[in-house]
């Protein structure tokens, strides 16, 4: 009974996405951030179909989504033509993780990119041409890709692999931060005093949301809390170090194109929130009962 | 009435339906595509279309951006001979692209002719005047065809496409394409008046335009700067030298960013300085200037001045990393005023052996130097600084001596109105005039160092004109980067 209740919610979700993002596109409606919309749409698409038809498509919707940030990310990048094996390496990546996640092979899932691919694609690099200056720089790049695009939002499906309510419950709490540092972001205080106050403002409304999801999420009032507390700091060190590099490639806020940042920048706030909110409720749910 | 509704019939071909169901989905998924500027495009009915040429995915980026009515009636222009190798690939591209196929090489009358008939039948022709794909990323000199067709056709808009992405995910030689977005720019349709080769250049001087707004906007990995060029002018007290390296400093700085290193930092970009960062060792060096300033006698003098030069010499470093000028002005280069003190000091030891072995302890080139050298014993300071590990000192790129009688410079000492140093006197500043000139020798002798003297006394236009041409003549280049 719980099961249903907690599908039809879900799918509940989706469905007023979807229809207000119908809505919006009949009625030709525009807003600065819409393309947040979309990404957040993307999300509920990919629980929508693991609730609703099968978990193994929504990893496949999720590794699309994994394909289109990396592209974006290595037009972005200042690559050398010989770093064509290595960027093929990355891609390549992106299937086996999504089949270990719905193999719930959680050993290899841990470690096929931090071990194997970012073995592999160094070599993979040499491979590519003589050309040895610069091969450095070039790993370097392609991994922090990998790992951060890939690996990271990757956590996002086997935490929906636990259960599809904790994974909601991390992408509403993000998305709640992220609105809140949207209506922020004309203030024009100092930098790090605008991020402290974002994340005051923040926490007890990610930690009354926490509570309330708690239902279906069944995580403890407790834990809840901590999460609450834990998850606007990590979008704040995400979003502060995901703009560092933004920056350096190029990324202006103002422009947002796709292929020119716009899945990066919409992305940016789960890269750090991901694993560490993952591991958290990992841990915790495999030495408590009362989860 | 009849001739519309097939022209609308014309579009359900299979040849169309593959452009849209297959071939633009595909590169948009797989590869994505920017497309910006396309009512460039919207309105004309019949145009010629040139792009730069990196990718066999070019042609079809080019496809994907026209409208729907003119997929069947454009031509791009090929290269028979590359598509003719693989049967199916020729069979497969005549039937996507129906293009004009063209011999590379081959002598005939009017190699134009193709693309002639094609235009004169109201339909459209891409061109790409680079030839062929070349090295990717780079756009080479245009080939006259173009020209030669705008020439014959003035009323035929051409439109310049700047494709940029393609040289990264599908470039020459590469046989799997790589998921990379494409941008495509197109640039506003273009009527040409003048003659063939001038409208060549034009739209080439069009795409490297579009292509210059588009490759700045990309991520570019650090690149490192060459050291500075570094230029010393030297001379005694009152020789004009801090004017002359102020006045060379600012004229330089129309073309480059300079930093001269005097009494004082400054930088001067655009002819204007600029504001600098503060550096703690430039504070701590105008100090013991200042105090070195106020000796008694040589003897105080020796050691603060020292320490000055010392940190002057540090300072080099510390510009060269912080500020990354393209070019340093010396006001006085420490090691040459070092060696050049030794006149005053020890004139009984000072000849020109004695001074090239100074040079190369302090430098650090001593190879050929023994440590019981008798240099060590006569000055005792060499030792010192070796010890201390102070002999890495750095020689200029060029060197300009500005030379002046010490009667002029004492009577422009005593014009400035303040308080003389303990070594500003005639025949000091005779001793040290000498020490300068033998040191300039040395360093262009033994260390093949440019160097120029100039009369200090002449007007100061034209001796700072001299400088700026010497500069420049001794192998001052533009800023090159690795």
């Amino acid at each position: 009974m719980f099961s249903d209740i907690s599908k039809v919610f879900v799918i509940l979700i989706f469905l007023a996405l979807s229809l207000f993002l119908l809505f919006k596109k009949i009625f030709k409606i525009h807003f600065h951030y819409e393309s947040y919309l979309n990404y957040t749409w993307t999300f509920s698409l990919i629980f929508a179909t693991s609730e609703a038809i099968s978990f193994e498509i929504a990893m496949w919707i999720l590794a699309v989504l994994c394909f289109m940030a990396l592209r974006e990310y290595f037009t972005l990048v200042d690559i050398r033509l010989q770093d064509r094996f290595g960027i093929m390496g990355a891609y390549l990546s992106i299937p086996f993780m999504i089949i270990f996640i719905q193999f719930d092979y959680y050993g290899m899932f841990i470690i096929s990119i931090p071990v194997y691919a970012f073995l592999g694609i160094p070599f993979l690099v040499t491979l590519g041409g003589k050309e040895i200056k610069g091969t450095l720089l070039s790993i370097g790049i392609i991994d922090l890709g990998l790992f951060l695009l890939v690996y990271c939002i990757g956590h996002i499906g086997y935490l929906s692999l636990f259960s599809t309510w904790w994974a909601i419950m991390l992408i509403l709490n993000v998305a709640i931060c992220d609105l809140i540092a949207i209506l922020m972001r004309k203030r024009k205080n100092h930098r790090w005093s605008n991020v402290l106050i974002q994340y005051f403002i923040s926490a007890p409304i990610t930690i009354i949301l926490t509570l309330a999801l708690s239902y279906w999420t069944r995580i403890p009032w407790l834990h809840d809390i901590f999460l609450g507390i834990l998850i606007p700091a990590l979008v704040a060190i995400g979003r502060h170090t995901i703009r560092y590099i933004e920056k350096d490639l190029g990324i202006s806020r103002d422009q947002l194109l796709p292929g020119k940042g716009q899945v990066i920048d919409n992305l940016r706030s789960l890269l750090y929130a991901a694993p560490v909110i993952f591991h958290y409720l990992r841990y915790f749910s495999m030495r408590s009962d009362a989860f | 009435m009849l001739s519309e509704m097939k022209k609308f019939a014309s579009l359900f071909c299979v040849r169309v339906l593959t452009h849209l169901f297959l071939l633009r989905p595909f590169l948009k998924l797989f590869f994505g595509v920017n497309v910006t500027g396309r009512k460039n495009l919207a309105s004309l009915d019949q145009y010629i279309i040139i792009a730069n040429h990196n990718s066999h995915l070019d042609i079809l980026l080019l496809f994907y951006i026209l409208p729907i009515k003119h997929i069947l009636t454009t031509h791009p222009v090929a290269a028979e001979e590359y598509f003719s190798k693989w049967k199916v690939l020729f069979k497969l591209v005549n039937y996507l692209f129906s293009p004009i196929w063209i011999v590379r090489g081959q002598e005939i009358d009017d190699p134009l002719k193709g693309m002639k008939e094609v235009l004169s039948s109201e339909h459209n022709i891409i061109i790409f005047p680079e030839g062929t794909r070349g090295v990717p990323g780079q756009i080479v000199r245009f080939k006259t065809g173009v020209g030669r067709l705008a020439v014959e056709y003035r009323n035929l808009p051409i439109i310049p496409v700047f494709l940029s992405g393609p040289e990264k995910s599908f470039p020459k030689k590469s046989t799997i394409p790589m998921p990379i977005w494409n941008n495509v720019t197109i640039g506003p349709p273009q009527i040409f008046k003048g003659e063939n080769q001038d409208i060549t250049s034009s739209l080439e001087k069009m795409i490297r335009e579009l292509s210059e707004s588009e490759t700045a906007k990309r991520h570019r990995r650090y690149k490192r700067l060459k050291p500075a060029f570094t230029f010393a002018v030297l001379g005694i007290d009152g020789s004009g030298k801090s004017t002359l390296s102020r006045m060379v400093s600012k004229k330089l700085s129309d073309n480059f960013r300079v930093c001269l290193v005097s009494d004082n930092l400054e930088f001067y970009e655009n002819e204007n300085q600029k504001e600098l960062q503060p550096l703690l060792t430039e504070k701590v060096r105008e100090g013991l200037g200042r105090y070195a300033k106020t000796a008694k006698s040589l003897k105080q003098y020796k050691i603060p001045k020292l320490a000055e030069l010392l940190l002057r010499d540090h300072i080099m470093g510390e510009v060269q990393r912080w500020y990354t000028p393209d070019i340093i002005v010396q006001d006085g280069c420490p090691l040459i005023n070092l060696a050049a003190w030794a006149k005053l000091y020890r004139e009984e030891y000072f000849d020109t052996e004695v001074c090239s072995k100074a040079i190369r302890i302090l430098t650090g080139k001593r190879e050929a130097i023994r440590k019981d050298d008798p240099i060590f014993a006569k000055f005792h300071e060499l030792t010192a600084l070796r010890r201390f590990r102070l002999d890495h000192m750095r020689l200029p790129d060029a060197v300009i001596m500005l030379d002046v009688a010490p009667a002029v410079s004492i009577q422009r000492i005593k014009n400035r109105g303040k308080q003389r140093q303990v070594h500003e006197t005639e025949e000091k500043l005779a001793k040290l005039r000498e020490g300068y000139l033998l040191v300039t020798q040395v360093v262009e002798k033994e260390f093949n160092i440019p160097t120029r003297i100039l009369d200090g006394e002449s007007e100061i236009d034209k001796v700072t004109a001299s400088a700026i041409e010497f500069v420049k003549a001794s192998s001052l280049r533009e800023p090159e980067y690795e």
